[in-house]
């Protein structure tokens, strides 16, 4: 299962589970008379916030490291991307880009299987930087930050043609705002 | 005469405008980024080496000079060589300062090198080297010889190679010290996931690079980002207090 | 003291947010359906709606927070009518200009105004100004109140006793009993405070570039925390308001005990006050320029905001319904659903504030899709609860005899199916704040019509219930009231 599945499935299983929880709470109390309740109610509530804790301190101790920081950083990317957003469009190209002048020279092609850079910054706004799959999946993405690089490293698997989309609003084109890239 | 008046003027020009922007980014530096640097034979006064043989072993930055140089290699140098000794010794790299004018002699480097105190530096390396052509080719350099000036025309370089011998930074001009730091990262690959563009300098930034401890450190941003969480502990403070007072007086 | 002119600005209150409400959902409904083809606006027309929608929500349910919490507050404390009413003038002065930016002025750089972006001008010249002017209007008018509040409580709470930190120590005999109304309340109007006033660091820096004609100039990085300080945290801190309602009304129109306030609601809440100040920079993940400490803190601080909330809160809750008898009627139907959709909203936030989760998610329609669960379904209703309450208070009723079960089903349809498809489309990767989708996004306009269709559904109850209610309020104002 795919990471996207993945978390819409635990999303909703979690989501079910707490709708039927509460609606089992909910019938308890149609048929209850006085004197019913939880009985010993704090050590449940500790019980319960003890089990929490764990999974929260597990699930950290395992997502954090996957963390976009931490990915790639001791490689050697096999090319660098620039690239320039500006309302509404992306130049990218493989040599540095010029605030003045920005133009994409040559259309880009990334070597599947190795890692490569993506140099982001922009040169008006705040905008995104959003790589999708030809499934229209969202693969990895940074912010295209006036007055800064963002580094994104990325190993692309899958040859084919990616599209950049615009993440972040940037104004009325916002929706429009894109770009394609290949990898072989 | 005229000649020598015009060479004066230019060179005061070329040497002022270095001056006054001082830390200024060039797309030059973006070129040949991750490609390997050429593996030339270097002469040094330690000996022969090969590139390869300086950057095994640590990593390694090499600033590019030429010792007749009226321009910009010896404030160059000097703020160089400032800088690294305002950093704290434990960070791992060598300084390699080899010369890009064929004309220089080892004998030349040599002298360069007791100029500025660093003969008995194991941390700095002197060099001429034969291939030079080759080598300003793999980092992307191109100083032009300039015969009515008899100089050559060319940026401040430095160069960052890791232990595999990839160039990962290059700097261009004279650089403050935390650009110096973002290098030193780089070339311990240690990655530094942005960096700022020249720009308006701005009051309020959040972050500067402290020079001393190699962190990003806290500045008049992160402040403004704090004050709203003191200026309501302030207030809290002092509602109690005035009532404590109140209280007294009752 | 419940006065009848705080009855008079409460009731004033309750009809111009629901007002407000039903046309900020038909904008949202308005969106929906562009989103899904059926209708086709001008994007910048689109973007004004947005930018209407979304400040216009997060106003006035922070706002309807502070008029159930200052309606209740009088039951322990003396509050000032004036302040009330101040706030009052205030926001509606700051919600005609806003409207009046986007509407006249088609201003339309989305509620978080996100800098420089309100500078690369696209509407009329003056929008910017006035609309950075209509939330500092707002902002002072809420300020003002939530310090004259927190002054009110702490006349007669020392600053230990608001804190409850008296509830922390072992020993048990506890002199002054702090209400969990009152603790909660304390938290969250100091985090309103805090947020305000980062609200007005940030328009200041804004005024500072736009009268400086470019000699000052702002880190955009610094922009973007302070943005998502005062958005984020007072998004927040409205919930927690609602919960401070909850905690107050919900165990007395149960006919149950009142809540008590132990250590671990004590402790819960000193933790959720300091937690949720930082979780802010859950963000800026995206951000590679922000330091990777403070991501860190991010997703630490959003973790563990959660902990409380699920294991006081929500296990009190639980506490309070299981196995006891329970007088059920609309206001705590409408608290106990609450607070379902405050836990549901709130997994769909936790999974996106994990960082190797947000590099897929973030700015697609799950960021919609979870704050809308903890909004639509989760805040709304607690304070629809309140308002119910209040209105019955009003006419002296807290009998209801109309059955609401159809109610409650159309607003578990309309809401959940609502957002349920901004889910699947997020988990979809459909990026969110797109005034039409791609076509590589197959099935993106669909799930937008659905969502829109629902919406209309979750409409119909609300309408159903503003009349309801709104009619109680308005007796307030007769004469021989
Ligand atoms: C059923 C009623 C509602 C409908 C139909 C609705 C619809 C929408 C839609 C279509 C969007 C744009 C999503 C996107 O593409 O990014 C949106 C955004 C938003 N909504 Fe709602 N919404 C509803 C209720 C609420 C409520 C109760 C709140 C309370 C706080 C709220 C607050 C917001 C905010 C803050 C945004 C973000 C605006 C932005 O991106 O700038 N909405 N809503
Ligand atoms: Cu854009």
């Amino acid at each position: 299962m795919k990471a996207h599945e993945f978390v819409l499935a635990l999303f909703l299983v979690s989501a079910i589970a707490i709708a039927g929880l509460f609606y089992y709470f909910f019938l308890s109390s149609r048929q209850a008379a006085d004197g019913g309740g939880v009985s010993n109610p704090t050590k449940k509530r500790f019980f319960f916030f003890t089990a929490l804790a764990v999974v929260m301190i597990i699930l950290l101790l395992v997502t954090i490291p996957k963390s976009p920081y931490f990915l790639f950083t001791g490689e050697n990317p096999s090319k660098v991307v620039y690239v320039a957003a500006k309302q509404y469009s992306f130049t990218l190209s493989s040599s540095a880009i010029d605030p003045q002048n920005p133009v994409s020279t040559e259309a880009i092609e990334l070597p599947a299987g190795q890692p490569v850079e993506f140099r982001v910054t922009s040169l008006d706004v705040n905008h995104g930087f959003g790589i999708y799959n030809e499934r229209a999946e969202l693969v990895t993405q940074t912010q295209a930050m006036p007055g800064y690089v963002n580094r994104l490293r990325w190993e692309f698997t899958e040859p084919g043609t990616y599209n950049i989309l615009c993440l972040e609003f940037c104004g009325a084109a916002h929706s429009f705002m894109r770009t394609t890239f290949t990898v072989k | 005469m005229l000649q020598g008046v015009l060479t004066f003027i230019l060179i005061t020009i070329c040497v002022a405008s270095s001056f006054s922007k001082p830390g200024d980014y060039s797309l030059t530096e973006e070129s040949r980024l991750y490609t390997k640097i050429s593996d030339v034979e270097l002469a040094t006064a330690q000996g022969r080496f090969r590139l390869s043989e300086v950057y095994g072993q640590s990593p390694v930055m090499i600033a590019f000079i030429f010792t007749r140089c009226s321009g910009i290699c010896s404030p160059f140098l000097l703020r160089l060589n400032e800088n690294i000794k305002a950093l704290s010794s434990k960070i791992n790299f060598r300084v390699l300062v080899v010369s890009f004018d064929s004309a220089d002699s080892l004998a030349d480097m040599v002298a360069l090198a007791q100029r500025y105190g660093l003969t008995a530096n194991s941390q700095w390396l002197f060099a001429t080297t034969r291939q030079i052509n080759e080598l300003n080719t793999s980092v992307g350099f191109h100083p032009v010889w300039d015969s009515t000036k008899r100089q050559y025309d060319h940026e401040a370089l430095l160069v960052g190679v890791n232990e595999n011998g990839y160039i990962v930074k290059k700097l261009t001009g004279i650089r403050e010290p935390r650009d110096l730091l973002v290098m030193i990262k780089e070339i311990n690959n240690d990655f530094v996931l942005s960096y700022p563009l020249p720009r308006k300098n701005m009051l309020f930034s959040c972050f500067t690079y402290n020079p001393a401890t190699g962190e990003k450190k806290a500045s008049l941003g992160l402040v403004v980002l704090l004050l709203p969480a003191l200026i309501t502990l302030l207030l809290l403070f002092w509602f109690s207090l005035k009532k404590q007072e109140a209280n007294r007086a009752s | 003291m419940t006065t009848l002119s705080l009855k008079k600005i409460t009731s004033a209150w309750i009809i111009t947010i629901l007002a407000l409400f039903v046309l900020a959902i038909a904008f949202g409904i308005t969106m929906r359906f562009n989103q899904g083809a059926n209708i086709n606006l001008d994007p910048a027309k689109f973007y004004s709606l947005l930018t209407t929608h979304g400040v216009t929500m997060i106003g006035i349910w922070a706002v309807a927070g502070m008029v159930a919490v200052n309606y209740l507050l009088a039951r322990y404390v003396p509050v000032s009518t004036s302040l009330n009413v101040f706030a009052f003038i205030l926001t509606v002065v700051g919600v005609v200009m806003l409207w009046v930016t986007t509407f006249i002025g088609h201003f339309h750089a989305a509620w978080t105004f996100l800098y420089p972006l309100p500078f690369y001008v696209a509407w009329e010249k003056w929008a910017t100004p006035v609309f950075l002017l209509g939330l500092g209007v707002l902002g002072i008018g809420w300020f003002v109140w939530a310090v004259g509040m927190m002054l009110q409580i702490l006349k007669k709470y020392s600053l230990r006793h608001t804190f409850a930190w008296q509830h922390l120590t072992t020993k048990h005999d506890v002199a002054v009993e702090t209400p969990p109304f009152i603790l909660i309340t304390t938290v969250s109007l100091i985090g309103i405070i805090v947020c305000l006033l980062a609200a007005v660091v940030l328009l200041v820096l804004f005024f500072a570039e736009y009268f400086s004609s470019g000699s000052f100039v702002n880190d955009p990085l610094l922009m973007k925390n302070l943005t998502y300080f005062f958005g984020h945290t007072l998004a927040n801190e409205s919930l927690y308001l609602g919960l401070a309602t909850l905690y107050e009304l919900m165990p007395e129109v149960s006919g149950r005990p009142k809540f008590k306030t132990t250590w671990y609601v004590a402790l819960g809440w000193n933790c959720t006050m300091v937690f949720v100040l930082t979780a802010f920079f859950h963000h800026l993940y995206m951000d590679f320029v922000q330091p990777v400490g403070f991501q860190m803190i991010g997703q630490l601080a959003s973790y563990f905001a959660s902990l409380p909330a699920a294991a006081v809160t929500a296990f009190s809750v639980m506490v309070l319904v299981f196995k006891n008898p329970i007088k059920w009627s609309l206001t705590n139907i409408l608290f106990f659903l609450g607070v379902v959709g405050w836990l549901i909203g709130g997994v769909g936030a936790l999974i996106d504030s994990t960082v190797s989760n947000n590099i897929f998610l973030h700015n697609t329609l799950w960021v919609p899709a979870h704050f809308h669960t903890y909004n639509a379904m989760g805040n709304v209703l607690f304070s629809l609860a309140f308002f119910n309450w209040a209105a019955n208070e009003f006419v002296g009723n807290q009998n209801e005899t109309k059955s609401y079960s159809l109610k409650i089903v159309l607003l578990l349809i309309g809401g959940f199916g609502f957002v349920l498809m901004f889910y699947f489309a997020g988990a979809y990767s459909v990026p969110r704040r797109y005034s039409v989708y791609p076509q590589e996004f197959t099935s993106a306009a669909l799930l937008a019509s659905a969502g829109a269709w629902f919406a209309c559904i979750y409409l119909v109850v609300i309408l159903w219930m503003f009349f309801d209610i709104v009619k109680k309020c308005f007796k307030v104002f007769s004469p021989s009231y």
